[in-house]
């Protein structure tokens, strides 16, 4: 068998396996759009813009999808109990060693789960997939505690430009979640790549996204395989209210750093008015996880 | 001039904290929800010593203008260590501390590997191998060919290295500059 056919048929085992795994759990397959009529608001992520139907005289602009969460939302607002997907996303200005502008994500929501369930939920999986090392969990706080003796949560703004100075660090950051990603990145990133599968949960409520905030704590993960950011997880944050007030801080973000910003999605929130049930979700990076498992 | 950390690759000669590094390693780290990084690893050109520094996408540092130049080892006066550019002959010189762990392998008229940083020598690199004479040693033990447990040997640079016992005061040897290590008779 030539090395292009081995390659893809061991891809198409990880799909396969993939698949199994969510039917045999009850869990629906969906396909949704991948081109929108608003861009992400994140804050460091692009959506790429992209001209249609100018020839016809019906021109617009249309961006593609940066990840299936928030049409995946709608779904789950109406009814469609466990899902999954998996789909190509697109993202600008990504480029690196891991990154590309182009790639293959698995996301999948699970009703009644809290972030704890769902990390299990992707062990199982990963167990599956033939990952059968031993699983690390372990809170932001206490990574930081351990790697770099520092109380990431009762540092602020200052505080924080102190410890990157001390390292020789640029403080030339707006926010505190800027320098809480910097220090990760610098300090725990390089620890954590001796770790096969670590789980990294209750990240400091600045960096939420679009997770449940609970005091200073959000409930949001990320799975790192050998040290790299494979998935970034979620307990969903429920009501249109909530959604609106996270993509305006987005927005004023992306404002504030002169970055292209949008209106906030009023289809969208009108679509999950009635709220979406207690759930938990996750996006995997398919080539990212494919690079660390051997079928 | 200045460069972004969009142009650093491995190699590259930098600024950092007052002193000239080069790129050992640059690793771009955008994480899912944050921005975009440079994990990148140094080497200090004058100390040796390596440093692991992250910055965002779009910092710069200075450039350093650095170059490895092969040149003769010519002499030592003592407080200074001479050195010739064969092309140009032009004449540079290193103070002991510069000169580092090269003191121990040079002797003159060896070529050697001389860094220079804004014209001015910071390091020498003598070749991996060198071939240096004994100049002292205690006298093998009779009988012993076998040369299991060596001895040290003073060599004409003043180095000590462990030999074999059948090597004696005169002998030149093969020394790796860069364990320090016997590799055989020259």
């Amino acid at each position: 068998m030539s090395e292009v056919k081995k390659n893809l048929v061991r891809y198409q085992d990880l799909i396969i396996k993939i698949r199994e795994f969510f039917y045999s759990h009850k869990v629906t397959e969906v396909q949704t759009p991948s081109l929108l009529l608003s861009p992400t608001t994140d804050v460091y992520i692009d959506s790429i813009e992209v001209k249609v139907n100018q020839a016809i005289s019906r021109s617009a602009e249309l961006y593609l999808h940066t990840s299936p969460e928030l049409e995946m939302k709608q779904l789950l607002s109406k009814g469609s109990g466990d899902i999954f997907q998996i789909c190509q996303v697109y993202r600008d200005n990504e480029y690196g060693q891991n990154n590309s502008n182009e790639f293959t994500m698995l996301e999948f929501y699970r009703i009644d789960f809290d972030m704890h369930h769902l990390m299990e939920d992707i062990t199982d999986l990963l167990v599956a997939l033939g990952k059968t090392e031993v699983v690390t969990k372990i809170s932001y706080a206490q990574a930081f505690f351990q790697y770099g003796n520092i109380d990431i949560l009762d540092s602020d703004l200052e505080d924080l430009k102190k410890i990157a100075n001390s390292l020789g660090l640029s403080s030339n950051y707006d926010w505190a979640e800027d320098l809480q990603t910097l220090l990760f990145v610098h300090l725990i990133e390089p620890k954590i790549n001796q770790i096969p599968i670590c789980f990294i949960y209750d990240y400091p409520k600045e960096q939420a996204a679009l997770a449940k905030i609970e005091g200073s704590i959000a409930h949001r993960f990320e799975l790192y395989l050998d040290g790299v950011e494979v998935a970034n997880g979620y307990q969903e944050i429920q009501t249109a209210n909530e959604y609106r007030d996270r993509f305006n801080t987005e927005l004023y973000k992306r404002d504030k750093i002169s970055k292209k910003t949008s209106l906030v999605d009023e289809e969208f929130l009108k679509e999950i008015k009635d709220g979406l049930p207690n759930c938990s979700g996750v996006a995997i990076g398919i080539e990212r996880l494919f690079s660390t498992i051997s079928l | 001039m200045n460069y972004s950390t969009s142009q650093f690759k491995n190699g590259m000669k930098l600024i950092l904290d007052g002193n000239p590094c080069s790129i050992v390693n640059n690793e771009i780290v955008k994480p899912g929800k944050g921005q975009a990084f440079n994990r990148v690893k140094f080497k200090d050109l004058i100390t040796g010593k390596t440093l692991e520094k992250t910055y965002k996408s779009g910092e710069s540092l200075e450039g350093a203008d650095v170059m490895e130049l092969e040149m003769q080892y010519l002499y030592s006066d003592g407080e200074k260590w001479h050195f010739m550019e064969p092309e140009s002959f032009e004449q540079f010189d290193l103070s002991e501390e510069s000169m580092g762990s090269a003191i121990n392998y040079l002797v003159e008229q060896d070529n050697c590997i001389v860094t220079l940083w804004n014209n001015n020598p910071i390091t020498v690199v003598p070749p991996n191998q060198v071939i240096l004479e004994v100049i002292d040693t205690d006298p093998g033990l009779k009988g012993d060919t076998a040369g299991t447990g060596g001895k040290p040997a003073t060599l004409n640079t003043g180095v000590v290295v462990q030999v074999p016992l059948f090597v004696g005061i005169g002998d030149k040897v093969k020394v790796d500059t860069r364990t320090n290590e016997y590799s055989g008779r020259a």
